[in-house]
């Protein structure tokens, strides 16, 4: 208790329990967060995190314990903006800007400067002061830039200006990594690290521990609701985290992953495909058996690749031979030749949340469970459901819960699980483990085994490193809608790939 | 220059270029009085298209706005006809119903999050129907023809030099739309509602309160309109309005607001409105029949409508590839 840090709290909770009519989401959470730390806060999907944040910002009421944040007693009844007043600033996992405006009108939302004595909004003056903000801070943006125009990792920027302008002495970020690429993960960090300096505190969200390592001071970790440590800066360590997270250890994978060459016949060829503005003469083949791995950086070309072989978006040359004939895809073919696609954005290509995992599994299924007069076929199309659902150990394996109300792993499971009831020669996955807690992720890395040893072909495309060379039998990297590299036999490292991908290797930076 | 800006040029050029084909082919068209009774038209559409424009910018539709002229006017024409009440309390009245209106369908909207289209249809009915009941009748219950004779009103109705009052408002209002919506917090709201209303209500705006705001506002327009259109009819009929959506719809649209929301400004409507008044006015000068007015307006609805959607596609995949381009050199950079 004499530790020196303990003098500078800036939030402290104590005791906080939560149930939303049920059972507790949160008992007796002890927090403390201390000014200008890095704090992450670990856990399992349902661990509490989300509700914890929820009530911090105001978002949700606690049912029991206190909160004080900078001096101040937050009473029970909190709320959003009470919470911003105080310097709670919260930076979106889903972006929250405005398409349309500009960067400086996103900043000063609501809180334009204006002319003096007016009621009209000084554009001048709004725009020097955003521009004046950027370079203090030395970010690459300009003031009047519009949103629409800017790629993720700087419209992510865009929102810690605007929490900044808000004078905001704790920032919290859900999952803020989920959309970068590892070149903008490393550039946020830059950023993270200048607020601790500014003595901004930062609370942390993430499932990727290799973050949660290197920016980290100190880590909470919750389970099933309740805290089980806090961990000092040197006590932390990966395999720690994630024994205390899950409460089990996870077989640790070896940094160089050894891959294994397969021959088995080939399933899919593709020959010199080109697509304007997309793709350069892309050659590849992907063989029974064997797990090819798309490694490169977002705008690389590998979605827009996964697209073309899959039939959704036309490609202008090239062939693609399927089974040793030529084939030009449809998403109709592709899906009657024995296709299975997992998409990149599951909520908006992935899933329909408002229907049930049944229809949601039927729906990729038609032509089996329904009769050649068109009629679906209620009883078939439920065993499919359940066959999914027990395959894939969907949680609740209820088949009739509506798909949008459950977690970011099962509904990855749902997506996964609608095509693996059918005779799959051919499976794509893009960016599969995205927002998925550390179990489902495991098990989405079994399910992958599991089909490629089933004589499956595999494509994963990834950004998430570990899990490309963890996956994969071969890596290709793309750069700019080329083949820059590929790894085939041996081992391979997460920094061979990172440096092909960002074009370190055939002689140097560009 | 912004995509909005080449759409404008070309549409003003649209604009002269027609203007100049008419005057050539029938020379009653470049009169004063032929071109101020054009702009009378087009400012009638104009007002209740400028509360319209605000719709769409929130992603809205206001169906009712046919319907609240048709109530205001017979509101009007009650005072007038069983009343000794002069124009400047009745007005005032009429005016304060469109806003009640406006207010009832923001309400619906926002309070029991019901579709726009569903809520304002409903009242659109409604008011039609009440429009009808409210008539003011003969002996035999049939609607009755009103002269209005109350010079307060007509004055509505009247120029200053050749220019139609109406013109003026329309011109007047446009401007005071125009800077509301760029320069004030207020307008600024309107935009960010439209344009993402979960973003907008986290960085605090009260989006409820903008769109039922938004909704009054295309009431009074409306209302506005109405005593306009009453005073240069010289009369008041329950069938005022009715139809006009699509005329106010096409003004807009052609004006470059989309239905998506998040975009759009006065200036593009006040254009549009032009334009299709111009075209309605071209119709008669060439001696066509004016039914095929709404076939015209149908097919220019569907032409700038698919050009559009055209347009935007290929802007957003430029855009895409200038943010490809920039994010691959911010790379290289490091």
């Amino acid at each position: 208790m004499n530790d020196p840090r303990n003098s500078d709290v800036l939030l402290e909770c104590r005791g906080i329990d939560k149930n939303y009519n049920g059972p507790m989401v949160l008992s007796g959470v002890d927090f403390a967060l201390t000014r200008g730390e890095i704090h992450a806060l670990v856990g399992e999907n349902g661990a509490g995190k989300s509700t914890l944040i929820k009530i911090v910002t105001g978002v949700t009421n606690r049912n029991a314990g206190s909160i004080s944040f900078d001096g101040h007693d937050i009473p029970q009844e909190h709320s959003k903006n009470a919470a911003e007043k105080l310097g709670i600033a919260v930076i979106y996992q889903e972006l929250s800007l405005i398409h349309g405006m500009s960067v400086a009108q996103n900043i000063y939302l609501t809180k334009e400067p204006l002319l003096s004595g007016l009621p009209i909004i000084d554009i001048n003056k709004m725009n020097t002061m955003a521009q004046e903000m950027i370079d203090r801070y030395g970010f690459d943006l300009k003031a009047t830039d519009v949103i629409d125009n800017l790629p993720i990792a700087q419209r992510q920027t865009v929102e810690i200006l605007k929490a900044l302008s808000n004078k905001a002495s704790l920032m919290i970020m859900d999952e803020p990594t989920s959309s970068l690429t590892s070149t903008e993960s490393a550039q946020l960090f830059k950023i993270i690290r200048l607020l601790k300096s500014e003595g901004i505190s930062v609370l942390y969200i993430s499932h990727r521990m290799e973050e949660v390592f290197a920016l980290s001071d100190r880590v909470t970790v919750l389970r099933d609701g309740r805290k089980v440590a806090v961990l000092e800066k040197e006590q932390i360590s990966p395999a720690e985290i994630i024994r205390l997270m899950i409460g089990r250890i996870l077989t640790d994978n070896e940094s160089h992953h050894q891959m294994v060459k397969k021959d088995g016949e080939v399933v899919l060829e593709v020959d010199k495909l080109c697509s304007e503005g997309k793709l350069k003469d892309v050659s590849f083949s992907v063989r029974r058996g064997e797990v090819l791995g798309f490694g490169g950086l977002v705008g690389s070309g590998r979605t827009e690749l996964m697209r073309a072989i899959y039939g959704i978006d036309p490609f202008d040359s090239g062939t693609i031979t399927y089974l040793g004939k030529p084939y030009v895809p449809t998403v109709e073919k592709s899906i009657a030749g024995g296709y299975g696609f997992v998409p990149e954005e599951r909520r908006l290509q992935g899933i329909m949340g408002g229907i049930s995992i049944t229809g949601n599994i039927g729906i990729a299924n038609l032509d089996t469970i329904s009769s050649k007069a068109g009629f679906v076929s209620g009883a078939k199309e439920l065993e499919r459901a359940q066959k999914a659902i027990a395959l894939l150990n969907v949680k609740p394996a209820r088949p009739e819960v509506l798909v949008g109300n459950l977690s970011g792993g099962n509904q990855q499971k749902v997506v996964v699980g609608k095509w693996l009831i059918r005779d799959l020669k051919l499976l794509i996955v893009d960016e599969p483990t995205v927002g998925v807690d550390i179990g489902a992720k495991e098990e989405m890395y079994q399910t992958i085994e599991r089909l490629s040893q089933a004589g499956v072909a595999v494509i994963v495309v990834s950004s998430d490193l570990p899990e490309l060379t963890r996956l994969s039998d071969r890596i290709i990297v793309l750069r700019k809608g080329r083949v820059i590299k590929e790894f085939v036999e041996g081992a391979v490292s997460e920094e061979d790939v990172l440096r092909a991908a960002s074009g370190l290797v055939e002689g140097g930076a560009q | 220059m912004s995509v909005s800006a080449i759409r404008r040029l070309i549409l003003i050029g649209l604009l002269i270029a027609i203007g100049i084909a008419l005057s050539i082919a029938n020379p009653s068209f470049l009169t004063v009085d032929n071109l101020m009774t054009l702009l009378q038209e087009a400012s009638l559409t104009g007002i209740v298209a400028i509360g319209f424009t605000l719709i769409l910018i929130t992603a809205g539709i206001d169906m009712s706005i046919g319907a609240v002229i048709a109530i205001t006017s017979m509101i009007c024409i009650n005072f007038i006809s069983y009343t000794q009440l002069p124009a400047y309390i009745y007005i005032p009245i009429a005016l304060a119903m469109g806003c009640a209106i406006g207010w009832v369908n923001g309400f619906f909207i926002t309070h029991f999050k019901l579709p726009e289209f569903i809520v304002t249809l409903a009242t659109r009915g409604i008011l039609a129907g009440l429009a009808l009941i409210a008539a003011v009748k003969d002996s035999q219950g049939f609607v009755k023809n009103v002269f209005i004779q109350d010079e307060v009103f007509l004055a509505f109705g009247e120029t200053v030099g050749p220019v139609y009052i109406v013109t003026i408002v329309f011109f007047v209002l446009a401007f005071c739309t125009q800077f509301f919506l760029k320069r004030t917090r207020a307008g600024t709201n309107v935009y960010a509602t439209g344009a993402n209303p979960t973003a907008a209500r986290l960085s605090g705006i009260n989006t409820d309160r903008t769109l039922i705001g938004v909704y009054m506002f295309s009431g009074f327009c409306a209302a506005l309109t109405s005593i306009f259109l009453s005073a240069r009819m010289m009369t008041a009929m329950p069938e005022f309005g009715i139809g006009s959506e699509m005329d106010v719809i096409a003004s807009v649209i052609i004006g470059g607001t989309p239905f998506t929301g998040g975009v759009g400004d006065i200036w593009g409507t006040v254009i549009g409105t032009l334009f299709l008044a111009l075209i309605k006015n071209g119709i008669l000068k060439l001696g066509l029949s004016p039914y095929i007015q709404p076939i015209v307006i149908g097919g220019i609805i569907v032409v700038v409508v698919v050009l559009d959607v055209w347009y935007k596609d290929f802007a957003e995949k430029r855009a895409a590839r200038s943010a490809r381009q920039k994010q691959m050199q911010s790379k290289e950079g490091v």
